[in-house]
C-alpha cells in the first residue's frame, strides 16, 4: 500500500513538472515543444482534475496558436466536459470561451455563438465583470467573422447582403457592450483591441466615418502602450477607411506609416501589402510614376517571398499604370507576365483579365 | 469618372486587407495553481 501511495505522489509530481515545463515553453512561444511536454504529462496522468483541466486548456491554446484548429477543438472540448463534470463553473466559462474562439476560426459561427453565450451567462452568474467583457469581445468577433464570411469578395464595403449587415450590426452591438465594461474597469489594452475590431465592423458596414473614429482611438491606445504592431494595424485600417471617404492623400499618409512600421517590425508580408495599397492609392491620385514605384517595390517583395499571387497582382497593376502613362511596351510586358502567372496558379479570372 | 487603371485600383483596395485584432484566449495557469498548492501546504504545517 505504501509503495502504491508513493507511486501516486511521484506520478502527480512528474505530471505537474512536465506540465509546468510545457507552460513555460508556451509562454516563450515554443508551442511545438510545449505541446510535447503537455502530451507527456497526460500520458503520465494525474488524479488532480484541476491540473488536468489546465493541461487540456493550455494544449488547446497551444494548438490554436499553431493553427491546428481541429486539435484545439478536441482539447477545449475535453476541458469543457471535464469542468462540467466536476462542477467548476469558472473553468467551464473559460473552456466555453476558448471553444467559441476555435469554432469561429473553423467557420462554425452558430456553434461558436452558443459557446460565447454560455461564457457570458456563467460570467454574469458569477458577477465576473472581466469574464463578461471577454465573452462580449469574443461574441463580437464571431458575428464580425460571420458577416465578413457572407460577403463575397469583390463587393464594396457597405454593399453587402442584408444577412451580412445584420451580423455586422450585431458585432458592433457586442463590441459597444464590451467597451462599456472595459471602460468601467479602466482596461485600456482591452479597449484598444475592441476599438480596432469595432472600426473594422463599421468599415464593412460602410460607416467609414465611424470606422475612422474607432481606429483613431485604437491608434491612440496603441501609442500609449508603445505597441507598434497594433499601431501598424490602426494605420492600415485608417488608410482603408480614408480611401472610401475619398481622401486619397490622407489614406496615402496612413499607408506610409504602415509601411514604415512594417519595416521596423521586419514584417515583409505587411510591407508588401502596404506597397500594394500605396501603389493603388497613387493610381487613384493619378500619380502613375509613384504608383509604379510602389508596385515595383511590391513586386520585388512578392518575388522574394515566392508569393506568385502577389507577383501576379503587382504585374497586373504595373500593366495598368504603364498603360495610363502611354508606355505600351512596358504595359504589354507586364500584362504578359500577369497572364503567365495567372495560368500557372490557375486564376481563370486573372487569365481572362490579362487577355483583355 | 475613373479611368481603367483607377477602377482597377479601387477594385484591389476593397475589403480583404483590413487587419483584425488578436483573439483573446482564456488561460488556466498551472504556475498559479502550483504556487497555491505550495502555500496551502506551508500554511498547514505545524
Amino acid at each position: 500500500m505504501a509503495d502504491c501511495s508513493n507511486l501516486k505522489v511521484r506520478m502527480e509530481a512528474s505530471c505537474l513538472e512536465l506540465a509546468l515545463e510545457g507552460e513555460r515553453l508556451c509562454k516563450v512561444g515554443d508551442y511545438h515543444v510545449g505541446v510535447s511536454f503537455f502530451e507527456s504529462a497526460i500520458q503520465v496522468g494525474t488524479e488532480d482534475l484541476q491540473i488536468l483541466s489546465a493541461i487540456y486548456s493550455q494544449l488547446g491554446n497551444a494548438y490554436f496558436h499553431l493553427h491546428d484548429y481541429n486539435k484545439a477543438l478536441e482539447y477545449h472540448r475535453h476541458d469543457l466536459t471535464l469542468t462540467r463534470t466536476i462542477g467548476d463553473q469558472l473553468g467551464e466559462a473559460k473552456a466555453s470561451g476558448n471553444l467559441g474562439n476555435t469554432l469561429k476560426v473553423l467557420g462554425r459561427y452558430d456553434e461558436a455563438a452558443v459557446c460565447c453565450q454560455r461564457h457570458l451567462d456563467i460570467s454574469r452568474m458569477l458577477h465576473d465583470k472581466v469574464g463578461q467583457a471577454r465573452a462580449l469581445y469574443n461574441y463580437g468577433n464571431v458575428y464580425h467573422a460571420k458577416g465578413k464570411n457572407i460577403c463575397w469578395s469583390g463587393m464594396d464595403p457597405g454593399d453587402f447582403p442584408e444577412e451580412a449587415r445584420i451580423a455586422l450590426k450585431k458585432a458592433t452591438e457586442y463590441y459597444e457592450a464590451n467597451l462599456a465594461i472595459v471602460k468601467e474597469l479602466g482596461d485600456r489594452a482591452a479597449q484598444g483591441r475592441t476599438y480596432g475590431n469595432l472600426g473594422n465592423s463599421h468599415y464593412l458596414l460602410g460607416n467609414f466615418q465611424d470606422a475612422v473614429l474607432a481606429h483613431e482611438q485604437r491608434l491612440l491606445i496603441a501609442k500609449e502602450f508603445g505597441d507598434r504592431a497594433a499601431e501598424r494595424r490602426a494605420y492600415c485600417n485608417l488608410g482603408n477607411a480614408y480611401i472610401f471617404l475619398g481622401q486619397f492623400e490622407v489614406a496615402a499618409e496612413h499607408y506610409k506609416r504602415t509601411l514604415q512600421l512594417s519595416r521596423q517590425l521586419k514584417d515583409r508580408a505587411v510591407e508588401a501589402q502596404a506597397c500594394y495599397s500605396l501603389g493603388n492609392t497613387y493610381t487613384l491620385l493619378q500619380d502613375y510614376e509613384r504608383a509604379i514605384d510602389y508596385h515595383l517595390k511590391h513586386l520585388i517583395i512578392a518575388q522574394d517571398l515566392k508569393d506568385r499571387i502577389g507577383e501576379g497582382r503587382a504585374c497586373w497593376s504595373l500593366g495598368n499604370a504603364y498603360t495610363a502613362l502611354g508606355n505600351h511596351e512596358q504595359a504589354m510586358s507586364f500584362a504578359e507576365k500577369h497572364l503567365e502567372i495567372s495560368k500557372e496558379i490557375g486564376d481563370r479570372g486573372g487569365e481572362l483579365t490579362a487577355r483583355m | 469618372s475613373l479611368d481603367d487603371s483607377q477602377s482597377a485600383a479601387v477594385a484591389t483596395l476593397r475589403s480583404d486587407h483590413f487587419e483584425m485584432e488578436p483573439e483573446t484566449m482564456e488561460t488556466k495557469s498551472l504556475t498559479d495553481y502550483f504556487n497555491k498548492m505550495h502555500r496551502d501546504v506551508m500554511m498547514g504545517m505545524p
